[in-house]
C-alpha cells in the first residue's frame, strides 16, 4: 500500500509537465497548427527557468520568464508557418532542433549546478482523504497550477467566443477568413499561448522534478506530449488522464529501479516510449472504429486565402 | 490597391539559388548574436572558422568524412518523403544498424575471411536499420498510426538499447570500464584513401545515392513511389498496393539508415560505442529538405550540412563550445529556408480592385 500511494504521488510529478506540454499542445491543434516543436520548446523553459532560479533564488519569476521566453520562441513558428506560410510539421522540427541547440548551448556550463526544488504544499482537509490526497493535494504550487490550467483551456476553448474562433480556425479557416476573422491572428494567438503552456512544463523540470542541470534534461517527453494530444482527441480534460497514465509508467520507472529489481534500468527507460506508441496505435484503431472526425479538420494545412474559391 | 499572395506556378531553379544564397547570409548574420550571447567575438570567429574548415587540408578531410553519414541519413529521410512520408528515426535505425553488424562482428570476428565478413557486417546493418524502420512503416500501413511520432520514439528505445549492451555484455573489460566494445580486426575495417581519415564509405554513399535515385525515376516501383507522393488516390485507381509499398519503403529507408551506421563503425571507430551518432541522423531530416528529397541534390546538401558539422568542432576546440550547438544551427538554417520558400512558392500580387484576377490562385 506505501508502495501504490508512493507511485501515485510520483505518478502526478511525472504527469505534471506532460499535462502542461499537452494542453498547450491541444490549444494550438485546436487552432490548426501541429507544433512539432513541443520537445524545443520545454528545453527551452527548462534552461530559462534554471537560470532564473540560479540567478534570483526566486520560483516565481523563473516560472514567469520561461513562459515568456517560450512564448518569443514558438513565435519563430507561428511566424514562418503562418505569416510566412511554410510547411507546419517543418517548422515544428526546426523549433526542436532550435530549442535543443539553445538548451544545449547555454546549458553546457550549468551543467552540475543544483536549486532547491519546489517544495510540497498539502491542502488541508482535501489531503487528509484516503489515497486521493496524498496523490493530488499534497504537491508543489506548480500541480496545483496545472489542475487551474486545465479548468481555464477547458472554458477558454468551449466557454468563451474566444475559444470559439480559435477552434473555427482548425475546423473551417476559410469560413472563418470570409466572416472577416483573421486566421493568420488567431491561429498565432493559439501557438504563442500553446508555446507558453509548453515552456511552463520544461520549467517544471529543473524547479521539480531535476533540480539539477542536464543536457537534453526533457528527455523526449515533449514528444510523448505530442502523442498525448491525439490521445486526449484534442480536449483538454482528457488530457488529464492521459498525462497521468504516462506519469504512472514513469512513476515505474523510478521507483522499480529503487526496489532493486533485476530489470536492466535501460529497459524501464525504454518503457514510456514503448507504451506510447503501444496507446498511440490501441487509439488510432479506436478512432477508425468509432469513424467520427475528432481530429481538426483543418489540422496542419497551410492557410491561403482564395485558395478554395 | 489590394495585395495578396498567389501561388507559383512553377519555380525557376536560379530563384531557388538566390534565396538559399540570401538564407545562408541570413545564417551567419543570426549567428552573430549567439556568438556575442556565448561571450565570443564574432568576426575573428567567422575567420578561424573559415581558415579552419576551407584553407587546412583536414578541414577537406573532415568534410568528406561528415559528409559520408550525412549523405546515407539525409538519402534515408529524402526516399520516405518521396512517397510524403516522414522517416525522422533515422537517428535510432542508424542506431539500430550498428547493433546489428557489431553483433556479427563480435561473433565472427576472425571466423570468416575479410571480404566476406565486411560484406555481411553491411548486410547485418541495412538488417538492423531495415527492420527498425519497417516497425513505424508497418503501424502506419496497417493502422494509419502517425508515423511521425512512432519513428522518433523508437530513437529513444534504440540509443536505450545500445546503452543497455554497451553498459553490460559487450563492454570491453580492459578498457578501463568505458562504455565501448572491444576493437574489430583489420579485416572489420573499411579502408581509408591513402593516409587520411577518408574512408571508402564514401564511395558506398554515392554508390547508394545512384542506385536510389535509379529506382525513383527508371523502375515501375519508383513510379508508384512518386505518384503515391503526389497524389494518393491516383495512386490507389491505378492498382498500387499502398500499404506494400509504404513498409517497403520504410524498411529500406531505414536499411539506408542502417548503413550510414555501418560506414561510421567500420571506417572510422572500429568498434560500437556511445554517441556513435552525433545527431546524423536527425541531420537528415533538413539534409533531405534542402534537397528537396531529390537524391542528387543530396550530395550538396549534406556537404553543405557537413560544413555546419565541422565549423561546429572547430567552434569546440578553439572556445570550448559544446557539439550541441550544431542543433542550434540546424533549427535556424531550417527555419531561414522555410522562410524563405514564400519568394519561390507565392509571388505577391498588387491589385487595384478587391476582385481578384490572377490565375495562379484559383483551383490549384
Amino acid at each position: 500500500m506505501e508502495f501504490f500511494i508512493q507511485v501515485l504521488v510520483a505518478t502526478v510529478g511525472m504527469g505534471t509537465p506532460l499535462l502542461f506540454a499537452t494542453l498547450g499542445g491541444v490549444i494550438s491543434e485546436r487552432a490548426g497548427v501541429i507544433n512539432l516543436g513541443m520537445e524545443g520548446l520545454m528545453l527551452v523553459g527548462a534552461l530559462v527557468a534554471f537560470v532564473v532560479m540560479l540567478n534570483t533564488d526566486s520560483y516565481i519569476y523563473a516560472v514567469i520568464a520561461a513562459t515568456i521566453v517560450s512564448g518569443i520562441v514558438s513565435m519563430l513558428h507561428g511566424f514562418v508557418s503562418l505569416m510566412l506560410r511554410a510547411n507546419q510539421i517543418a517548422s515544428g522540427l526546426a523549433l526542436t532542433f532550435f530549442g535543443t541547440g539553445l538548451s544545449g548551448l547555454f546549458g553546457d556550463k550549468l551543467t552540475g549546478e543544483t536549486v532547491e526544488p519546489l517544495s510540497r504544499i498539502p491542502i488541508p482537509v482535501l489531503n487528509s482523504i484516503p489515497v486521493v490526497g496524498p496523490m493530488l493535494f499534497n504537491q508543489d504550487i506548480l500541480v496545483y497550477f496545472s489542475y487551474l490550467c486545465v479548468i481555464l483551456t477547458w472554458f477558454l476553448l468551449f466557454k468563451t467566443r474566444l475559444g470559439l474562433n480559435i477552434r473555427s480556425m482548425g475546423e473551417a479557416p476559410e469560413v472563418c477568413d470570409s466572416l472577416g476573422l483573421s486566421v493568420i491572428g488567431y491561429r498565432f494567438f493559439a501557438v504563442v499561448g500553446g508555446g507558453m503552456l509548453i515552456g511552463i512544463g520544461g520549467a517544471y523540470f529543473p524547479l521539480a522534478l531535476t533540480p539539477y542541470w542536464v543536457d537534453g534534461i526533457t528527455a523526449g517527453r515533449g514528444w510523448i506530449a505530442v502523442a498525448l494530444v491525439i490521445f486526449a482527441f484534442w480536449h483538454p480534460v482528457k488530457a488529464l488522464g492521459g498525462a497521468y497514465l504516462f506519469g504512472i509508467a514513469l512513476a515505474m520507472e523510478l521507483r522499480l529501479q529503487i526496489l532493486g529489481l533485476d530489470i536492466s534500468p535501460y529497459f524501464l527507460k525504454m518503457l514510456p516510449y514503448l507504451l506510447t506508441i503501444l496507446v498511440l496505435t490501441l487509439i488510432t484503431i479506436r478512432y477508425k472504429k468509432l469513424g467520427v472526425k475528432v481530429m481538426p479538420a483543418a489540422l496542419g494545412e497551410v492557410f491561403f486565402r482564395g485558395e478554395k474559391n | 490597391m489590394h495585395f495578396y499572395l498567389e501561388k507559383r506556378l512553377n519555380t525557376s531553379t536560379w530563384g531557388r539559388i538566390a534565396v538559399l544564397t540570401a538564407s545562408i547570409i541570413l545564417v551567419l548574420f543570426i549567428s552573430l548574436f549567439f556568438f556575442l550571447a556565448a561571450g565570443i567575438e564574432p568576426f575573428p570567429a567567422y575567420k578561424i572558422i573559415g581558415e579552419e574548415v576551407f584553407l587546412t587540408t583536414y578541414g577537406w578531410q573532415d568534410l568528406l568524412v561528415k559528409m559520408t553519414p550525412l549523405m546515407l541519413t539525409g538519402l534515408a529521410v529524402a526516399l520516405a518523403a518521396q512517397m510524403r512520408l516522414w522517416n525522422i528515426g533515422a537517428e535510432g535505425q542508424f542506431h539500430m544498424g550498428t547493433f546489428a553488424l557489431t553483433w556479427f562482428a563480435l561473433e565472427f570476428d576472425g571466423r570468416l575471411p575479410g571480404v566476406i565478413l565486411i560484406a555481411l557486417m553491411l548486410l547485418m546493418a541495412m538488417i538492423g536499420g531495415g527492420l527498425w524502420g519497417s516497425i513505424p512503416g508497418y503501424l502506419k500501413a496497417k493502422f494509419g498510426v502517425n508515423d511521425i511520432i512512432t519513428s522518433l520514439l523508437l530513437n529513444y528505445v534504440a540509443v536505450a538499447w545500445l546503452d543497455h549492451l554497451l553498459f553490460g555484455d559487450w563492454r570491453d573489460p580492459n578498457t578501463n570500464n568505458f562504455p565501448i566494445t572491444k576493437e574489430f580486426s583489420v579485416a572489420a575495417q573499411l579502408p581509408t584513401f591513402g593516409n587520411t581519415p577518408v574512408h571508402a564509405g564514401i564511395i558506398l554513399a554515392f554508390v547508394f545515392v545512384l542506385i536510389i535515385a535509379w529506382i525513383l525515376w527508371k523502375t515501375r516501383l519508383g513510379f508508384q513511389i512518386r505518384l503515391t507522393g503526389e497524389n494518393p488516390d491516383a495512386a490507389r485507381y491505378s492498382g498500387v498496393n499502398i500499404r506494400m509499398v509504404t513498409i517497403l519503403v520504410f524498411a529500406a529507408s531505414g536499411a539506408i539508415a542502417g548503413i550510414a551506421g555501418f560506414s561510421e563503425v567500420t571506417g572510422i571507430h572500429y568498434r560500437l560505442q556511445q554517441n556513435i551518432s552525433i545527431g546524423y541522423g536527425y541531420t537528415g531530416i533538413i539534409v533531405a529538405w534542402l534537397a528537396r528529397n531529390h537524391p542528387l541534390g543530396i550530395i550538396l546538401s549534406a556537404f553543405f550540412m557537413s560544413i555546419v558539422f565541422v565549423s561546429a568542432e572547430v567552434l569546440q576546440i578553439e572556445y570550448g563550445l559544446p557539439i550541441s550547438m550544431v542543433y542550434l544551427y540546424q533549427g535556424i538554417i531550417l527555419f531561414t529556408v522555410l522562410g524563405s520558400e514564400i519568394f519561390t512558392e507565392y509571388r505577391l500580387r498588387i491589385s487595384r480592385s478587391l476582385v481578384r484576377t490572377g490565375t495562379g490562385n484559383q483551383n490549384i
